[in-house]
């Protein structure tokens, strides 16, 4: 248990690790996770996240064979969940690489035992939110003239003026630096894996881990390209959900076109992503055993982020209703009106109570110490935060500039049974992840263990005189 | 004939095609041989209907195998004089609608018509059509279509009845039980063979029935003048304009003439210009009352009694009429003295018009209002009618049903007009059919008639056939055909001919010896002949005008008599401006096309002013019984503002059940409660709540603009002091465009401009679109979830004036299409480039180039732009491909679409002035389809470069402005402002 004592001292750092294991222990504790035999509860588990993957893939076939009409989609609110559903995916992706890239280099030695985890969720968020840019468009087959490749169709560029063009560069290039920075962080963990490896699983983490010997010159090695990358990750994580805000304020749609947009689709960003982390992270350490791994300080640290980023979107909120009236723009202050109080205020009332009010319980340490708590919080900022991309898109396209073509947006069966369908999709990841590789980085949390060990020395020292 | 029962249990096997064709679902599939269009496409039963389908149609290729040309058309194969392929043909024609025939122009592409324009030499078109003429086209390639003779209820052929025909013919003997029932007709060709066949069968009688009639018009006629007169209004003449319930812009015209008319003196051009005012009386808000300065609204059982005021402010008539008036209100005062002042201040130049809902008094008063205030021979002329007397129609039908029920009707014709559907309910039409020994029914779909006629017969389309027509001032025109007949349709004339053993059994014979004889002189008689082809107009039939005198005593007793306040509602049953007496039911472009006022689709509701729907405690989409005169029936809710308070309007023409696919149980019949005392309205239906609740598809849902500047709208007078109050309503700072301006200065640069101050809102550009640019249809679930296709709508704004904005509102109508932005928004979000701008300033589509991310429809601030949600064309059967325009793309789904301005045109006239070496196109060479079919001429398109171009001058006007200009989009298209010319003594405060 978490020496309350010691943490209560601002003074004395927090212990990273708790309960002093040897590093040989920590070894034990992650590998055996993936070394052990399959459990069944993980095959059932699996099971009903396949199943739920396999909606996905039912509704999608159903949706390219028959026309974006399955959706609610309709005139004027071109895009509704899908939309919704890609910026909600994207933004929960960019917990994960904050604390592996930004924390890294602010040097905050606590992200070591959730990064791994972290990272992981944002790829498998990122894949859940490239589906939707995808399927959502009329013709997904002709999709890939989004990029800038030759077809042999027509000899033409993408438009280079339209935020949708940025969106597809921003969001590949996340894409690729996460999954490089993951797997590169993951080379190491991989080695010890091969090394203990008994059956035929050492050829395939053999080939993995791209013949990690754990030489000197490898170590340093890593410990550049990890610090390059984690210098490349650190601007996608401000520039990835700027440019997705861009689709929006670059519009002229009133409730769209606003500049305060970047800074709060990206503060919203992590602010949902670290919802996410702690839904997971509650459940994986109870799961796993790694409650001496990742402690209460982790948790706690996380939620004081979504303190703090939760009251940045509040303010944002407030802001846009300032501006809204400030500027005298008779479409904008309509827009905002419309939200609170048009036809779907429920949804920006439930968007307003779950992402600006319930963080602010984090206030009191007690609440933000309480693991059940946190947990329920954080499920309740993740639906808030769906609601915030649904207001955003949704409310601001039903009632435009002319009164003749305001319409209402209904999702159908189909619409709700494919974004259920990509939480199938992001926990059979998951699932695959937590199996079969380590979801801990060992060889970064031994270093915290000696981070540790030399605090605990300087401690007794400064005790001691 | 032997039924066989379907209901045996097991296995059934059929031996015969004649056995399997006698079951229910085999008759079923010969009438609805192919899979839906918009009404199936998302239905889950559909695939079980194409197995369906697939085993019918097996068992349908042996049976109608049999097809033979009997006319003979030219093949192209052999070539045709000056066809050049790809280039289309314009045949001149007509339609008759109402007892009238109005000239049209159709294109016809490869051997198919493609597309109806009006016929510019004809004097009711002037080169305009109305939604239904436009729409016209869709029918005749219906699939639905009657395809072959039935008898009994089982599949014939021509030859049998033929022979039967042959064989009963000599049985009728002197005609005695013979019956012939037709619409009003009006060509002369069939008049002659109809004179023939009663010449032949001295016992017969002939009797014509129209569900929407102009009887009473007729009737007022012949009460005011003692003979029988047709009656034209010259609305261009006119300074001073009062509608007594008639919507003569609109449903109550039989052609677009008024409009024309009408909208010459709504043109504004400066400060200076005069503009003539309209006032409307009426229960149902029409387009006529949106058009109105002032709109008075009040029960059509009321009209009544505020004309005999009217008349007694006027003091018309001298002593001898004697008046007893309806209840009388301030407000109803007030307004018959400034209407009296405001007509006799313009005598001779005013106008007094009843609608033909109205009773025959009513018309009477009319003639005799105008009469006294000099516009007889100004405003309005009298033509000589060819009958001696008017007999109502109502009468001749009444009498017919009891014929048929007393057992005198051994033979009924019935020509079209589906009288088991649309005759009075208390005659029991369909009862007492079943119980004439022969019924002959021909009619072009297999409707409520046709099941229940001993033959029935398909009828040939009016673009397939020969026939002729008369336009109201007697002008005629033939009817020719574009196409041989697709189901071996024959004409009424031919059936009345091969009957009455005409000297002519041909259609082709009918027509042209007809004329021929008339013409006179063999070799000038054929000159003659083509050239009434070629013009559609044959010269020197119109009609000379006649001066009658009224007689003032024979009205005394017609207008006494008010109705007494009950407190039952009035129900006002109303034509449909989709299909109309439901006759279009099965038309998909008109039932898609908003109704103007209350923009509903596939569909008609109670309308109810909020007023009687409060009082009532029924909600918008609540469903009611209406029960009057022993009959009821249930409709759902619709609250239309500006409705006659205790008044309840409903089209008729919907609940079809023996009808085609997309027709069929569409909205509720409202001619189960029409009966022959309540045939127009009537003030004793009885009302209640019935549980359960409706959707109806309105296209537009929101009817306030908000205080926006979309529609700009001021008085005369305020415009008269401020010329530029469009333009100065909107301020703004400096705008700035992100990227450079293209260069418009050199060449084409195509620009439009839509005079509000004249449009009408009368959906006929909405039609023409759809035909011109293939537009499909998406059906009603469709329309309620948003996703109609439409290139041009007619947005229709409530503008709240008076004491009672909600009850008693204003209306704004204005057509809204792609206003090819300069900086269009829509551009610079597309990933793919799919929509960019043309040199010529054209915000150009590339289809075949969209992805379908739909985020220039999120960004288009006019939201016009349409996206293919689903594959609406998939599963169109090749008769219906053959309507589409072959210059314009058919949209797959996934892909964005809107309005081009006909860009087509545009290329068409291009590719010409440069084989002609002609360096520019002429200022009007091209049209779009809307501009080209617009009756009120509010649309006119051209290139803004040219500074003598009419859209250029009507740019340089000072009631020019853009919607949306603050955001500076720079549209191509601009408006022109609203006016209204109000009366000041009956002025309220314009909120505007």
């Amino acid at each position: 248990m978490a020496d309350l004592a010691t943490r209560q001292d601002p003074h004395v750092r927090a212990r990273l690790v708790e309960g002093n294991p040897s590093l040989g222990q920590l070894t034990e504790t992650v590998s055996k996770i993936v070394e052990s035999r399959t459990q069944y509860s993980w095959y059932i588990a699996i099971g009903v996240t396949g199943s739920i993957t396999g909606i996905l893939g039912m509704m999608l076939a159903y949706l390219v064979s028959t026309g974006i009409g399955v959706w609610g989609n309709n005139q004027p609110v071109g895009w509704a969940w899908d939309i919704t559903n890609f910026v909600f995916w994207i933004g929960i992706g960019h917990a994960g690489t904050l604390i592996s890239a930004i924390l890294f280099l602010f040097r905050q030695k606590w992200r070591t035992s959730i990064n791994r985890f972290a990272e992981a969720m944002t790829l498998f968020a990122v894949a859940c939110a490239g589906i939707f840019p995808l399927f959502h468009t009329g013709r997904p087959w002709r999709a890939y003239w989004l990029f800038p490749i030759p077809n042999t169709d027509l000899y033409m560029w993408p438009n280079f003026r339209s935020p949708l063009v940025w969106d597809v560069f921003a969001v590949s290039t996340y894409a690729t630096v996460s999954a490089l920075f993951w797997y590169v962080g993951l080379v190491p963990d991989l080695a010890t894996l091969r090394d203990r490896a008994k059956n035929f699983s050492k050829y395939v983490y053999g080939a993995l881990s791209l013949g990690w010997r754990g030489s000197a010159r490898h170590w340093r090695n890593y410990e550049a390209a990890y610090m390059i990358l984690a210098g490349l990750s650190t601007p996608l994580v401000l520039s990835v959900h700027t440019i997705v805000s861009f689709d929006f304020a670059a519009s002229i749609i009133p409730g769209w076109h606003t500049t305060i947009f970047p800074p709060y689709f990206v503060a919203g960003a992590i602010f949902s992503g670290f919802a996410m982390v702690v839904t997971l992270m509650v459940i994986a350490r109870w799961v796993f055993n790694v409650e001496h791994l990742v402690t209460i300080k982790h948790l706690e640290n996380m939620c004081k982020i979504m303190l703090a980023t939760g009251t940045v979107v509040g303010y944002a909120y407030a802001t846009e209703f300032f501006i809204a009236w400030y500027s005298g723009n008779p479409y904008e202050r309509f827009v905002f009106i419309n939200r609170a109080f048009g036809p779907y205020w429920w949804a920006y009332w439930s968007m307003v109570s779950c992402n600006v009010i319930s963080p602010q319980f984090f206030w009191f340490k007690k609440l933000r110490t309480n693991i059940p708590f946190m947990f329920f919080i954080s499920i309740v900022v993740n639906i808030g935060m769906w609601f915030e991309r649904f207001v955003i898109i949704a409310t601001s396209l039903h009632r435009d500039f002319l009164p003749s073509s305001w319409g209402y947006f209904r999702p159908t069966a189909v619409d709700m049974l494919t974004f259920f369908g990509t939480f199938g999709l992001f926990l059979t990841l998951f699932l695959l992840f937590v199996r079969f590789l380590p979801m801990i980085a060992v060889s970064e949390v031994k270093g915290m263990v000696a981070t540790d060990a030399m605090h605990d020395a300087h401690h007794a020292e400064a005790v001691k005189h | 004939m032997i039924q066989i029962q379907t209901k045996q249990s097991g296995k059934q096997y059929w031996r015969s095609l004649d056995q399997l064709s006698h079951t229910g679902e085999f008759k079923d599939w010969l009438h609805r041989e192919f899979p839906a269009n918009a009404s199936e496409m998302l239905d889950g039963t559909s695939r079980r209907n194409l197995l369906k389908l697939m085993a019918a149609s097996m068992g349908l290729a042996g049976l109608t195998a049999c097809r033979r040309p009997v006319e003979k058309i030219l093949p192209n194969v052999r070539g045709v004089e000056d066809y050049i392929p790809g280039k289309p043909f314009f045949y001149s024609t007509v339609f008759t609608q109402g007892g009238t025939g109005m000239g049209l122009l159709v294109e016809v592409n490869d051997g198919r018509p493609t597309k109806i324009e009006g016929n510019p030499d004809h004097p009711y078109s002037l080169g305009a059509a109305t939604g239904y003429q436009q729409a016209s086209v869709l029918g005749l390639y219906d699939p639905d279509r009657a395809r072959i003779p039935m008898t009994g209820g089982n599949p014939s052929e021509w030859k049998a009845f033929d022979d039967f025909a042959k064989d009963h013919s000599t049985k009728l003997g002197t005609g005695e039980g013979l019956r012939f029932l037709s619409d009003r007709i009006c060509s002369p060709s069939l008049l002659a063979v109809k004179a023939a066949a009663l010449a032949k069968y001295p016992g017969a009688k002939w009797v014509e029935y129209n569900a929407v009639t102009h009887d009473e018009t007729a009737a007022g006629g012949q009460l005011a003048f003692g003979q029988p007169v047709i009656t034209r209004h010259k609305f261009d003449k006119a300074d001073v304009i009062l509608s007594l319930d008639d919507d003569f812009l609109g449903l109550d015209a039989n052609t677009v003439l008024p409009q024309k008319e009408f909208s010459r003196r709504r043109r504004v051009t400066s400060a200076k210009d005069e503009m003539n005012r309209l006032y409307v009386i009426e229960s149902q808000y029409s387009v006529t009352g949106a058009m109105a300065d002032h709109r008075l609204r009040m029960r059509s059982s009321d009209v009544k009694g505020f004309v005999a005021d009217l008349a007694a402010e006027l003091k018309v008539g001298g002593n001898e009429l004697q008046i007893v008036g309806g209840n009388r209100d301030a407000k109803r005062t007030k307004w018959i003295k400034a209407i009296a002042k405001d007509l006799t201040e313009h005598k001779g130049k005013c106008l007094v018009v009843a609608g033909p809902r109205q009773p025959a008094a009513v018309h009477a008063m009319a003639h005799l209002i105008n009469q006294a205030l000099g516009n007889v021979g100004e405003t309005v002329v009298f033509f000589k009618s060819a009958a001696d007397t008017v007999r109502p129609q109502l009468d001749a039908i009444k009498e017919l049903a009891a014929d048929m029920a007393g057992g005198k009707v051994s033979t009924l014709v019935m020509l079209g007009g589906n009288p088991a559907y649309t005759a009075p309910a208390d005659l029991e039409f369909a009862a007492n059919l079943k119980k004439v020994p022969l019924s002959i029914y021909l009619g072009l779909e297999v409707d409520e008639t046709a099941v229940l006629s001993k033959w029935s017969l398909p009828e040939a389309h009016y673009l397939e056939s020969w026939s002729d027509a008369t336009a109201p001032d007697g002008t005629a025109s033939v009817q020719q055909p574009m196409i041989q007949p697709l189901y071996f349709g024959r004409t009424a004339a031919e059936l009345v001919a091969q009957l009455a053993g005409y000297k002519d059994q041909r259609a082709y014979d009918i027509v042209r010896n007809y004329w021929i004889a008339k013409f006179g002189g063999k070799d000038e008689a054929e000159k003659t002949w083509r050239k009434s082809l070629h013009d559609g107009v044959i010269p020197g039939a119109a009609q000379a005008e006649i001066k009658p005198t009224i007689d003032v005593k024979k009205i005394n007793g017609a207008i006494q008599g008010a109705a007494a306040a009950t407190d039952a509602l009035e129900v006002v049953f109303v034509q449909s401006a989709s299909v109309y007496d439901g006759r279009f039911a099965n038309n998909g472009w008109l039932q898609e096309a908003p109704e103007p006022m209350n923009k509903l689709t596939w569909d008609n509701a109670a309308l109810l002013s909020p007023a009687t729907a409060k009082k009532l405690g029924v909600a918008q989409g609540d469903v009611i019984s209406i029960e009057r005169a022993g009959r009821g029936m249930q409709a759902p809710v619709l609250i239309q503002p500006g409705q006659a308070d205790d008044s309840i309007s409903i089209a008729l023409g919907y609940g079809r059940v023996e009808c085609g696919r997309v027709g069929k149980n569409v909205g509720e019949n409202a001619y189960r409660i029409r009966t022959t005392d309540g045939f127009r309205f009537a003030a004793d239906a009885r009302v209640r709540k019935v549980a359960g609740t409706y959707p109806l598809a309105q296209t537009q849902e929101h009817g306030s603009m908000e205080g926006r500047p979309l529609v700009r709208e001021a008085n005369l007078e305020e415009f008269r002091k401020e010329p530029k109050f469009a333009q100065e309503m909107v301020e703004h700072g400096p705008l700035v465009a992100l990227y450079p301006d293209h260069d418009y200065s050199k060449g084409y640069q195509w620009g439009m401009s839509i005079d509000l101050n004249v449009c009408s809102g009368c959906n006929a550009c909405v039609i023409a679109c759809q035909s011109e640019n293939n537009i499909p249809i998406v059906g009603k679930d469709q329309v309620i979830k948003g996703r109609e296709m439409h290139w041009i709508r007619m947005d229709r704004y409530y503008s709240g004036t008076g004491e009672h904005p909600d009850e008693d509102p204003q209306v704004v109508t204005q057509p809204v299409t792609c206003m090819q932005c300069e900086t269009a928004p829509c551009e610079n979000v597309c990933p793919v480039a799919a929509t960019t701008h043309s040199p010529e300033g054209l915000n150009d589509m590339a289809y075949n180039r969209c992805v379908g991310t739909r985020y220039c429809s999120n960004n288009c601030p006019y939201k016009v732009r349409r996206f293919n949600f689903l594959a609406w064309n998939y599963g169109t059967e090749e008769v219906q491909k053959m309507h589409y325009n072959p210059n314009v793309t058919v949209r797959m789904r996934g892909v964005m679409e809107k309005c081009t301005y006909c860009v087509q045109r545009i290329q068409e006239k291009k590719i010409l002035a440069k084989r002609e070496g002609r360096r520019l196109i002429k200022d009007g060479e091209i049209q779009t389809a809307c501009q080209q079919t617009c009756p009120a001429d509010a649309i006119v398109f051209g290139n803004i470069n040219d500074a003598e171009s009419r859209v250029a001058k009507l740019k340089g006007q000072t009631r020019d402005y853009s919607m949306l200009e603050e955001l500076n989009t720079k549209p191509r298209t601009t408006y022109l402002a609203k006016l209204r010319n109000p009366n000041e003594e009956l002025a309220e405060k314009h909120n505007g």
